[in-house]
This record gives structure tokens, sequence and C-alpha cells, in this order.
């Protein structure tokens, strides 16, 4: 293979001049591999920046579907959408301010519920539980957001709503005496209950952006407030909430995003009146709510327009907020202001001009430190003392009051994983269960039982339209996570930028607009599909992208960069620095964010109802509808049947055993990673 | 030294976990004047000074033996934010608290203790900058934040900050380690100047700064306090081999 040798290297060496130096050492069929891996690295890193461009696309293809097929309706009201009242089928008359109301209402409501709590659990996760609680505490609360919505649905509709009906509204009527805000007849299933069972779902999110934002303060911040004498109170509010604002505010925000998309248990309990809510015991609906309540029995027409419609608004808003929370937490907006809070303080007027007022009073003392007795330095240090003890007292206040805020926030999952244990434990044991197809619906009656059936059918459908999903997002996520990492550091590439934001605020898209659009497109394309595992699959695989994406960048920007260095150094190419030394370095990471994806998918209820269709039957092809276990809960919550009603609590437990297993396994595969700043 | 000690230290045995970091440390810190703190990364010269305002107890598994007294009363037995009050502390890293402004840091110490009167805390506050030599630089905004000062001006700020509590002792972990030369020269005269009115007590790990600064120096070393004395005795004529190959540069 030796060629005769050409005048200089290959690859750009320098040429040696001058015949006595020997030329290098040339290795067989070096050029012709120099050439093909420089292909080969091209041909890499446009495939990886494909699938970060397929992150866009499905941006892009989420507003422009919805907006097409929003046409019709805003064709016909126009404007007048936002401001209608009725939704009237039959009519032919459509209006949004129902919805709109009662999702702004709720989602306010819930936050305002959910951030003193979640703050409390922040500061208490982070300030004051003892060090060997911290983990397994701060473990418990991120569980409680990984709870599927549809099980926070059945719980709220089994649990809490008979408690709202019987005591908690009665009372709240007896103290406002009937009046508004409370009037109306209590049923339990109305804003305020949907309003509380948002406050629950939105808690954790909140409470660990907050503690995260907490835990990231410097600890030179803290040791400086504490040096000055500050208690642990004093410390957090002086040098941990302040510098932190920016990302408690950010984790509010999100929550807020995650409260005005979440739809399955919101729909469970909201009551489902469309009419604008004239009391907190108003039965209402929410934009997501009216959506999964009623896309699967329109249509094509006006209203499934009309719906869509709603949904576009939906996603205005939600991408808004998110966009919002990102910026807020990575501190592009909101960074370090004076107290002056807004008011731009330029030349000697404020606090400047009164203290050269007061240096110029001072001025007979010298700069050079005499310890002055003003009389006000005695009287501090005389009530130095009693002062300490209110302080102390305020201190204990501040412990015993976010310890409280953990035991309320950890209260509703304690409560959902007793109550699927008690009714679906018999369930889960029986092998039957796993395989039997759902149960003529009976309850017994003396001399006769029922048979149990099971959710065999549901969890095949769970794990084929999974399958499909993954064969769709963990390529396409893995490829654009590594893009984002690997080609998109030091700022300098726009593109892994925006993509990587857009990933990011995709994650807070609500599930069923992505079920929506994933059906109208087969409906438009492959109408028999529009209802099948295929259509599910899509839809679950378009829910896990941006979770796997981001989660493969996060896992590999961790990858130290002299780890890359080194590799570079040793002459790697880039793609082979990327592929081989940080994909491998960062493998746990990647599974992990995997599997949080897969977690998501299979606690997702909202994109599976209006696009798997549901059966009650073994799946015979990927082309009919099918089988899932979130839907499978979604269709018998309410159900008379006893027997069906341990089948969806079965569900809800195997459900809550797979995200428990899911996330046991994700902390074993990152368990060396996250010794945190406590090890500092 | 006629005087009794501003604080005195003695039989200290301070831990992290199960790793002894300081032995029987016995030192008396005398009133109004600087010592430094020198001795090899790891010597346990941080942990002395964080001994010194029960701070070192914060850290989860740390703890420490012996007693320290300020003004002969035992630093125990006192209640922990009388302790800070008095005993102030200056970190290697300025850390002006980044949301507050150049006034509010100043004053934050002030507000803890209860100072609520407008006039109260711009005079505090006002001394405090003076007395860090901050003023002059500052006046005409002490609304802007914290943050928007540099590095020197950041250190001084905190130094400020610690003033503005009218502590009776000051102690500084390498108030100057991340500080360029110029800064540098600003905060060691200020140094010398707070020498004449507290009790200063200076980490180090630059010997020619402990020369220019302290008027008594102590090395440390594996943990143990080795050798202390006047400065100029100590480099000049060490008694301790140690001291000596440390002074020298033969190690370290």
């Amino acid at each position: 293979m030796e060629r005769p040798s050409p005048p200089a290297a290959e690859g750009g060496r320098p040429v040696t001049a001058g015949g006595s130096v020997p030329a290098p050492r040339r290795f067989p069929g070096r050029g012709r591999r120099a050439r093909w891996l420089a292909r080969l690295g091209i041909g890499v890193h446009l495939g990886l920046a494909a699938a970060a461009v397929a992150i866009l696309g499905v941006v892009v293809l989420l507003v422009s579907v919805l907006a097409v097929q929003a046409g019709p309706s805003f064709d016909r009201f126009g404007p007048a959408f936002l401001s209608g009242t009725t939704w009237d089928g039959v009519h032919a008359v459509f209006g949004a301010a129902p919805a709109i109301a009662g999702t702004v209402l709720t989602s306010l409501l819930a936050l305002a519920l959910a951030i003193p709590v979640a703050l409390g659990v922040a500061i208490f996760l982070s300030e004051i539980a003892p060090a060997w609680l911290r983990r397994p505490l701060t473990y418990v609360v991120d569980l409680s957001a990984a709870v599927p919505s549809v099980v926070y649905g059945f719980w709220a509709f089994i649990v809490l709503v008979p408690i709202m009906r019987s005591s908690v509204e009665p009372d709240l009527q007896a103290v406002a005496g009937g009046g508004y805000p409370f009037s109306g007849v209590p049923l339990g299933l109305d804003l305020f209950t949907a309003t509380i069972v948002l406050a629950v779902m939105v808690l954790p999110t909140i409470a660990a952006i907050s503690r995260e934002a907490l835990r990231a303060t410097p600890r030179a911040l803290r040791e400086s407030a504490m040096s000055l004498g500050a208690t642990r109170w004093e410390t957090t509010r002086l040098a941990v909430l302040g510098p932190a604002r920016s990302g408690i505010a950010g984790g509010v925000i999100l929550g807020l995003g995650r409260a005005l998309g979440e739809t399955i248990a919101v729909a469970m309990v909201i009551g489902n009146i469309y009419a604008v809510p004239t009391s907190l015991l108003s039965p209402s609906s929410t934009l997501a709510s009216q959506i999964a309540n009623s896309f699967g029995e329109v249509g094509p027409g006006l209203e499934e327009s009309a719906l869509v419609e709603l949904g576009l608004i939906l996603l205005a808003v939600t991408l808004l907020v998110n966009v919002l929370a990102r910026l807020l937490i990575w501190g592009v907006v909101g960074r370090t202001r004076g107290p002056g809070r807004g008011v731009a303080v330029v030349g000697p007027v404020g606090n400047s001009g009164r203290l050269r007022a007061v240096a110029g009073r001072l001025a007979d003392v010298s700069s050079a430190g005499a310890r002055g007795t003003a009389a006000w330095r005695l009287r501090v240090r005389a009530s130095l003392t009693g002062r300490v003890a209110r302080r102390r007292r305020r201190q204990l206040a501040l412990i015993l009051l976010t310890f409280g805020c953990l035991v309320l926030a950890v209260a509703p999952l304690a409560s959902v994983v007793a109550t699927a244990t008690v009714r679906g434990g018999a369930a889960v044991v029986d092998p039957g269960f796993y395989v039997s197809e759902a149960p003529v619906p009976c309850n017994p009656r003396p001399g006769a039982s029922c048979d149990l059936g099971g959710i065999g059918p549901a969890i095949e459908g769970t794990l084929v339209m999974l399958g499909l999903g993954s064969i769709l997002a963990v390529p396409t996520g893995l490829f654009a996570g590594i893009y984002l990492s690997e080609y998109g550091r030091a700022g300098e590439n726009r593109l892994a930028r925006v993509v990587s934001f857009f990933a990011e605020v995709m994650t807070g898209v609500p599930t069923i607009l992505v079920g929506v659009v994933v059906f109208l497109l087969f409906l438009r394309f492959d109408h028999g599909d529009a209802l099948s595992a295929i259509s599910g699959g899509l839809a679950l695989g378009l829910v896990m992208v941006p979770i796997v994406t981001r989660a493969t960048e996060e896992a590999l920007k961790v990858v130290p960069a002299s780890l890359r260095e080194a590799a570079f150094a040793l002459g790697f190419p880039r793609y082979r620095v990327a592929l081989r030394v940080v994909l491998g370095s960062a493998r746990s990471g990647v599974v992990t964010g995997i599997l949080l994806g897969l977690s998501r998918a299979a606690g997702d209820t909202a994109a599976l109802i209006v696009t798997a269709g549901g059966s009650g039957f073994w799946m015979r092809s990927l082309h009919q509808p099918t089988a899932a276990i979130t839907p499978f809960i979604f269709g018998n919550f309410g159900t008379a049947y006893a027997n069906l009603q341990e089948d969806a609590w079965g569900a809800a437990l195997v459900l809550l055993l797979i995200m428990l297993s899911i996330s046991v396994a994700a902390r074993y595969m990152t368990r060396g990673a996250e010794a945190g700043p406590e090890a500092a | 030294m006629a005087d009794p000690p501003k604080m005195a230290v003695a039989d200290l045995d301070a831990w992290y976990g199960a790793r002894q970091v300081l032995y029987e440390v016995s030192l008396a810190i005398p009133d109004r004047a600087v010592g430094a703190i020198i001795g090899p990364s790891g010597c346990g010269k941080s942990t002395f000074l964080r001994c010194l305002n029960r701070l070192h107890e914060e850290q989860p598994g740390a703890r420490a033996t012996g007693a320290i007294t300020l003004d002969g009363e035992d630093l125990q037995s006192k209640d922990l934010v009388t302790v800070r009050t008095r005993v102030g502390m200056v970190f290697q890293k300025a850390s002006p608290f980044p949301n507050l402004s150049i006034y509010e840091n100043v004053a934050a110490g002030l507000r803890l203790l209860g100072v609520r009167r407008r006039d109260e805390l711009d005079e505090g506050v006002v001394e405090a900058l003076q007395q860090a030599g901050l003023w002059a630089e500052v006046e005409a905004d002490v609304d802007a934040p914290g943050t928007s000062l540099s590095g020197g001006q950041q250190q001084r700020l905190c130094i400020a900050r610690a003033l503005a509590l009218q502590p009776e002792v000051l102690l500084m972990d390498e108030p100057c380690s991340a500080l360029d030369p110029i800064s540098t020269n600003k905060v060691e005269a200020l140094i010398t100047q707070l020498g004449r009115s507290y009790a200063v007590v200076v980490v180090t790990h630059n010997l020619a700064q402990a020369h220019r600064i302290a008027g008594y120096t102590a090395f440390f070393y594996l943990g143990k306090l080795v050798e202390v004395g006047p400065t100029a005795t100590l480099f000049d004529h060490p008694r301790e081999k140690l001291t000596e190959n440390y002074i020298t540069g033969r190690f370290g």
C-alpha cells in the first residue's frame, strides 16, 4: 500500500525541509483510512445534528398541526372564542371562557397553597434536617413527584372527595356563612378539590427545584452569615433564600406550568361542568380536562376544531410559562439587584446622601478605627441577652414549621400508597391478575362471587407501546443529547442552544396535546391506525424524546473537560471522543435518563386516551385499538362494579411499583455520582 | 505581655469525624495585636481559627475539646450568637451577600442585633466602611450591589461587614490569597491598622505577609503548634528545627 511520498505529509503535517531529516514513518493505508475516518466523523456529526433538529421539528409540528386544525373554529368564532361561555354541540356554539377561568383559578390557587409548604420542605431538607436524614427524605419527596397523575386522581376521587364533601367543604361554608367564595352545594367534585389535588401534585416539583437552588448557594455565604451571629433561620434568610431567589421563582413558575397543563387528575375530580365557576364549590372544567373528556367523543367537525383551539391556547400558555421558568432557573433573568428594588439610584441620593451627612458628623472619628462608644452600641450590647432568647425561639418555631411542611408534603404519598395497597394488594399478589383479560363487570351477591379478571392486556399494551416509543425516542434522544453536549459546547453553537432550550420546554408541554396531534396526524395520513398501538407508541415516544435528550445532555456535560482534552491530545477525532470516551464514562447517567423517560411515559395517561383507543382483550395486531394500564384506570375509576374497582386499584399499585423500581434503579445507577455538597 | 490575653486556648483537640486535625494546641491571643498563623496546607491552621468563633462545630461530624476563653470566660458556656458577635471572621473568598447592596451588606449584622433606627444603622455603616478604608470608594453609591465591587473592594466590604458589629477579636482566614498585589497591599495596611484596636488573628500561607503584618507568629505543623513568638524572633532565630526548615523553604 506504500505510495510515492508526497511533498507534504497528509493531515497537514508540516513539511520537514531538507533531506537529512528522515520522513515520518507512514502506516500502511493511513491516507485512505484517514479520509474514510474524516468522512465518518462528518457523517456522525450530521447524524447527531439531524436528531437535534428533529426535536425542533416536533415543536414545529405540535404548533402547526394544532394551528391548522383550530382554523375552522377560529374562522367561525374569531377572538370571541376567548370570551364565549357556552359549549353547545347541538347549536355548534363554542367558547373558551369557562375552561380558561377554570384553568387559571385552579392553577393559581394551587400555587398559593403549594408554595409556602414547598418552601418549608425545601428549607427543612436543605438547611435543617440532620445530614443522615437529608438523602432519604429528599428521595421520598422526589418520589411523590413520580406518582402518575391518574393514580393521584384515583386516590383523590376515592379518598379526598368524600372528605371534602362531608367535612371540609361544609365546615368552610359554616365559617364563611354559606356565602362567597364557598356558596353552592358541597359536592366534593369541584374547583376546590381540583385545586387541592393540583397543589399536592406541583408541591414536589417546586420543593425539589427550590431545594436545589438553596443547596447551590455557596458555603462561604452561609459561614459569613453565621460569623455575624446569625441563627440558622437568620442564616437561611440572609445567605440562602436571598441568593436563591431566582432559582426558587423558576421552580414556582415550573410548578405553574405543570398545574396549567395537568389533565387527568383534574378531569377526575373537577366535576366537568362547562360553566364559568361562580364559587370555589362549583363543578367546572379546565382547558386540559375539557379536551380529555370530550376529544374522544366528537367526530371531525367544528366541535373538534374548537377543542383543538382550546389545546392551542393551552400550548401557548404552557410554552410561555415554561420559557419563563427556564430563563429564571438558568439565571438569564432575575440576576442580583440591590434592595433598591427596581429604583435606579443615581448619584448622591437615597442612602448615599444621608450617609455623607453622617460621615460629616463622624469626621472627628479618625479612620484609624478607635472603638467608639456611641450610645446605641451600649444599648445593643445590653439588650443582647433578651434578644438572643427571642431569636432562639424564632429558630425553634422555624424548625417545627418546616418539619410540619414536610409532614404535610409526604402525607398524600403515604395515603396514596396505603390506599392502593389496601384496595389493590390482593389483586397484585394474584398471578391470574397479570394474565387475565378484563372481567365481566359484576358485584358480589350472597352465594355468588365475582370473577376478578385482570389487566393482562393492559400490561401487554403498555409494554408494546413503551417498546415502540423507545425505538423512536431512545436513539433520537440519545443522539440529540450527544450533539447538544459535545458539539454545542462553549455556547458558540446557536442551534444547540436553541434545541436544548426547546427540549427542556417540551418536557413541560401537556401530554394531552402530544396525543391530540398524533391522533390528528394519523387521521389525516393513515386513517386506520389513528386509534392503535402504533399511534399510542408514537405518542409515548414523543413524550419521551425531550426527557431523554435533556437527561443525556446533562449526564454528558458533567464529564470533566479534562477527560475530553486528554482524548483530543491523543489525537482522537471528535466523534470518537464523543461516542467512546464521553459516552462511555457517562453511561450510568445516560441510562438513568432513559429510565426517567420510560417512567414518565409508563405513567402517562393523557397522551394514550386519545391515541391508544382502549380494549379489554389481548392484542391481535398493532393496528387495532389497544389496552394500556393508565387508560384502564382512567376508564374505571368511577365504576360501580366491585371487581373492576379492585382491578383498577391493582393496576394503580402495579404502576406505583413500576415507578418505585425505576426510581430505585436510577438511584442505583447514579449512586456514586451524587456525593453532593455535603461531602465538601 | 503584661495585659491578660484577649483569648486563651488550652489543650485544644479537634476532629472531623474520626480524623483528628488538631492536637493539644495551647495559645494566648493578646489584645490589640496582629497575630499570624503559618504552616503548610492541611496543618490545621484554618481549623484552629474556626474553633475560635465556634464555626468549626457547625460542620457535620466536626467536634473539638479543650478550653477556649474570651476575656477569661469559657467560650462553650457562652451563647453562640454572643460569641460570633464578639469574635468576627473574614474568609478567604470575599463573600458579600449577592442580593444585598453595599449598605445592606454592612448593616446586615446590625439588623440581626436588632438595630432598627435609621440613624443608628447609618452611623454603624459609615463607621465600619471608614474603618475598612472603603468609604471613599463607595460613598457615591452605597446602594449598588455588593457584588458590583472589585475583588479587593469586596474583601474590604466583608471586613467592614464584620467590623460593623464592633467585634473584639477579628479572625481572618487567608484574607489576601484571592487578591491581586495592589489589593493585597491595601488589605495588609488595613490589617496593620486594625491591629491597633482589635485582637486580629490572620491565617496565611504567605510567609512574607506574616512578616509584614504580624506582631507575633505561630507555626503549625501536622495539627500541632510547633512554635509561637514575636514575629521577628520566630523568623530570625527559630527555636525549633521544624520552624527553621519551613521558614527557609526546605519544605512546605
